[in-house]
């Protein structure tokens, strides 16, 4: 009687275990989840920062020779 | 018996008495962006100082499309643990190339020491703006960036602000009455876990401009500005922070004349200013600046010539 009942306490236990484990696991993938998102947000800004400081003036210097009229080559890069 | 003859009657028939104007209280104009609530005080009262040489060349190529070349030579102040003032000196080049549309508005310079700040400015609706600005360095964790959202409504006007170091801002300001605007602005700085609340008022009519502002961080402003006449402007600011009682009070005068620009200011910190912008013929401009701090013994002179529009 007293192994049944030490059984089922252990069983309860194990249950009620595994429950909590379960939350944990649960919690654990949303922390990893959002760690993996802020790394990815904190590589693609870096990677944006970087692409910004070399590609700004080319960018506007495109955007800039495809306007109309259309400036020439020479008039870009001669100093009058 | 001859009349006594009556005074002439006045020559000018006598103006009609004017009525007040009724106010259309659903017709109010659309007001000044939140950000720009100083702008006419700020023009007289931070003038441009700068020291030693400016040399800017602004090469057009294109209505929208245009290149500037600028060479800075001068002393730069170096922050210093004493209460002197280090200076160091520095030249500079720096490259710009501007892209000017009515919807959309980019404006690069690059430094010769890699520095870039960019700006950029796009109309996606009539009543959405998109702005932003960065400050690009290649040193780490020194580089800034912003970017805001406006709509403006038919009296109203809304921005919300985001920046780097989780800066997070919203500011509204809307027209009361003809003459008068209110706003407010709270803000969020989640990196220096600050956050702060303020509140704006503007009062304007053809010939002044007063304006309040008053903010969580401990900031009381107040201005005024007096359009004397087309060409001359004087104005005067006070600023107050009671957290950590300091107090600054300054004048200035802005005179708008048919050649040149002068704008000068005198400040209770014994800050003397001045900047003179004279074009001397189409396309070349002369600018001389000055700037002498009496208690701190810092005298700052520049002089620069603009050319190009």
């Amino acid at each position: 009687m007293a192994s049944k009942f030490s059984l089922k306490l252990g069983k309860v236990k194990a249950r009620k275990k595994s429950a909590v484990t379960a939350e944990d696991d649960e919690r654990s993938t949303i922390a990893a989840a959002t760690k993996c998102v802020t790394e990815w947000t904190a590589w693609g800004l870096q990677k944006g920062k970087v692409i910004t400081h070399y590609g700004f003036i080319p960018l506007i210097i495109i955007i800039g020779m495809k306007s109309e009229p259309r400036p020439s080559l020479a008039q870009l890069l001669s100093p009058v | 018996m001859s009349n006594f003859n009556a005074p002439p009657p006045a020559t000018a028939p006598m103006p009609p008495a004017t009525e007040p104007q009724k106010v259309y209280f659903l017709n109010l104009p659309c007001p000044i962006p939140y950000e720009e609530i100083h702008r006419e005080a700020l023009m007289s009262l931070k003038p441009e100082v700068f020291e030693g040489l400016r040399f800017d060349f602004a090469k057009g190529l294109n209505q929208k499309f245009s290149l500037s070349h600028s060479v800075i030579m001068g002393p730069t102040e170096i922050p210093s643990q004493s209460s002197d003032i280090v200076k160091i000196p520095t030249a500079n080049y720096e490259f710009g190339a501007n892209f000017l549309d009515p919807k959309l508005m980019l404006i690069g310079r690059v430094l010769t020491d890699g520095r870039l700040s960019a700006r950029i400015k796009c109309d996606l609706t009539e009543n959405l703006t998109v702005k932003g600005n960065a400050q690009l360095t290649s040193e780490p964790h020194m580089s800034h960036g912003l970017i805001n959202f406006d709509y403006k409504g038919k009296d109203y006007r809304t921005q919300v602000q985001l920046g780097n170091g989780a800066l997070v801002g919203a500011s509204y300001i809307q027209s009361v009455t003809p003459h008068l605007s209110l706003g407010g602005e709270v803000f969020w700085a989640g990196q220096h876990r600050k956050s702060g609340i303020g509140y704006a008022a503007r009062y304007n009519t053809d010939k002044m401009v007063a304006t309040g502002q008053v903010a969580s961080t401990g900031m009381v402003a107040l201005s005024y500005v007096q359009k004397v006449s087309e060409k001359v402007s004087l104005a005067s600011d006070f600023m107050y922070n009671y957290m950590s009682r300091d107090v600054t009070a300054s004048v200035g005068y802005d005179y708008i004349l048919r050649q040149c620009r002068l704008r000068g200011k005198i400040d209770s910190n014994g800050v003397v200013a001045s900047l003179l912008e004279e074009r001397l013929t189409m396309g070349l401009t002369l600018l001389l600046s000055a700037e002498i701090d009496h208690w701190k013994k810092d005298y700052k002179f520049g002089f620069g010539l603009t050319l190009g529009e």
